[in-house]
């Protein structure tokens, strides 16, 4: 690296020195002059070092107790900086080239790893406490259940509806519905608060939950032996037995669970839930 | 390929019978290309240690599943490392082949390196749709995008290798004289070694450290650690 790039002049000069064999022990670790390359002797000794290493790598992390574990750190970092500075010195030869390469090479990857070290630092490491104003705005962190596995496949809104107040729920009625038309239908719009969650055309704009036309003929499809009533009842006294989605033909699958919490704070009499059957079984 | 030399020009293209190795003087002394190649693989390092480093700063902070713990599969890409290090030793020796003017002996070590780079990318291919189907996708979590995103380009770079290597091994195979000449396979090679090293450097810290990594409060050594450091600096 101390060499004057400037004196190493015409390298085709030194072509002849090319093809000499520098020997095992002389090709890793002598001085060699420029332009002295490998063969199979030497690069294959080589291939076996990183393979080697490659498998010691793997054996280190193969105990469940140093899985993860800040004990193997290191070494892992260490074993990776010899194989990764072998293929440079040797498969890229940059050893037997003009130093200047070194120098451009090393710069780069010295600029990369400032970089790195910067961006962990300032994101990873530094976290400043929030001054007082700011504090409305703050977000708490909020870890989600571990069980969250399942549901990944199709990321749903983070804002789920409280499950707490029903007054808080706030129906969605579509434009010129009364309520009243019918007992169940004022109930869906109404305290019973379905019209929060799903869509029945001309009387409510829901989103979160399946959409409810038509739902007396589809109902009586969902679960075998089930009649469109029984479904239809279990659905709302018990909406976790069953959750409908794409496997019905529906253009999404909702969310499991939902609808339970979100109904846990809202009493429906067995009239009510009667009355909220006999309407829908109404929408054919 | 054929050019009609003036009489000022340096040969571009040596006689076949020499080695057609660093055909001109320059300021440096170091051949125009080569230079150009590792002031790019230098410029690599840069993009490679961003996109490294973003992994990094958002290690352990994906607060939905799949963690790395759980769909990381540390043998699998044991083994896919060990295709693409054999790989490296492939194109060295098909580098030490083009030296010696040995055509025959070039495309087969060409071959075995392309061999092993598209099992490499077989690879690649397989865990990318494993994950995808075991809905890992790009948008799921930090994690993911993050890891995509890196090994993506990651794998970009082994696939432009790849056709890379194919054109030199046509080129070789078909033209027995001169042509590609020592210096061409030679910054192939260089490529071809630098995307390994960045896979060296991917496969330590995304499958040997990272790939056990929880959600952020699973008392995970590497959120102890920056603890520890965040502890020291406040």
């Amino acid at each position: 690296m101390s060499a004057n790039p400037g004196q190493e002049g015409v390298m085709a000069h030194d072509e002849h020195a090319a093809h000499e064999d520098a020997g095992i022990s002389r090709f890793f670790f002598g001085r060699v002059p420029e332009g002295v390359h490998g063969g199979l002797k030497q690069y294959g000794l080589l291939a076996i070092f990183l393979a080697i290493i490659t498998l010691i790598e793997f054996l280190i992390i193969v105990p469940e107790g140093l899985q993860g574990s800040g004990v193997v750190i290191a070494p892992l970092v260490i074993l990776s900086v010899i194989k990764f500075f072998c293929v440079v010195a040797f498969f890229m030869h940059l050893k037997f080239e003009n130093p200047l390469l070194w120098q451009i090479f090393v710069a780069g990857l010295a600029l990369g790893l400032v970089v790195a070290l910067a961006l962990v630092l300032l994101f990873g490491v530094f976290r400043p406490t929030p001054r007082a104003f700011s504090e409305p705005r703050i977000e708490p962190f909020v870890h989600h259940a571990e069980d969250h596995h399942a549901e990944v496949a199709r990321p749903l809104p983070d804002e789920l509806p409280p499950p707490a107040d029903p007054a808080d729920l706030v129906p969605v009625p579509a434009p010129g519905v009364t309520a009243g038309a019918s007992p169940g239908q004022a109930l869906f719009v109404g305290t019973a608060a379905c019209a929060s969650c799903h869509t029945i055309q001309g009387v409510a704009q829901g989103v979160l939950g399946p959409p409810l036309d038509g739902i007396a003929s589809a109902a009586g499809n969902r679960i075998s032996g089930y009649s469109a009533e029984d479904y239809i009842r279990e659905s709302i006294v018990e909406p976790d037995a069953y959750t409908a989605g794409t496997a019905d033909g529906l253009s999404q699958d909702y969310q499991e669970g939902l609808m339970s919490a979100t109904m846990a704070g809202i009493a429906l009499s067995d009239e009510d839930v009667e009355a909220l059957v006999e309407y829908l079984l109404s929408l054919r | 390929m054929a050019h009609a030399d003036t009489t000022h020009a340096p040969p571009a293209h040596p006689p076949a019978d020499h080695p057609p190795a660093h055909e001109e003087e320059t300021t440096t002394g170091i051949n125009h290309r080569k230079l150009l190649m590792w002031v790019f693989l230098g410029s690599d390092c840069l993009f490679f240690g961003s996109l490294i480093a973003t992994y990094m700063v958002y290690r352990g902070q994906s607060i939905v599943g799949p963690y790395p713990k759980d769909i990381i599969d540390v043998p699998i890409t044991t083994i896919s490392t060990f295709v693409l290090l054999m790989s490296s030793f492939a194109m060295v020796m098909g580098v030490a082949a083009a030296r010696n003017g040995n055509q025959k002996r070039l495309v087969q070590w060409l071959v075995l390196t392309i061999i092993l780079g598209s099992i490499f990318i077989g690879f690649q291919v397989y865990e990318f749709n494993l994950f995808r189907v075991e809905g890992l996708r790009y948008e799921t979590n930090l994690f993911s995008s993050t890891f995509f995103t890196l090994t993506g380009f990651h794998g970009a770079h082994v696939t432009l290798g790849i056709f890379w290597l194919i054109c030199l091994a046509i080129i070789a195979a078909r033209n027995p004289a001169g042509r590609p000449s020592h210096l061409d396979v030679d910054i192939a090679g260089l490529y071809w070694h630098f995307v390994d090293i960045v896979w060296i450097v991917i496969f330590t810290l995304l499958y040997l450290i990272g790939g056990f990594d929880g959600p952020p409060d699973a008392g995970h050594a590497a959120v102890q650690g920056w603890n520890w450091v965040t502890g020291l600096i406040s």
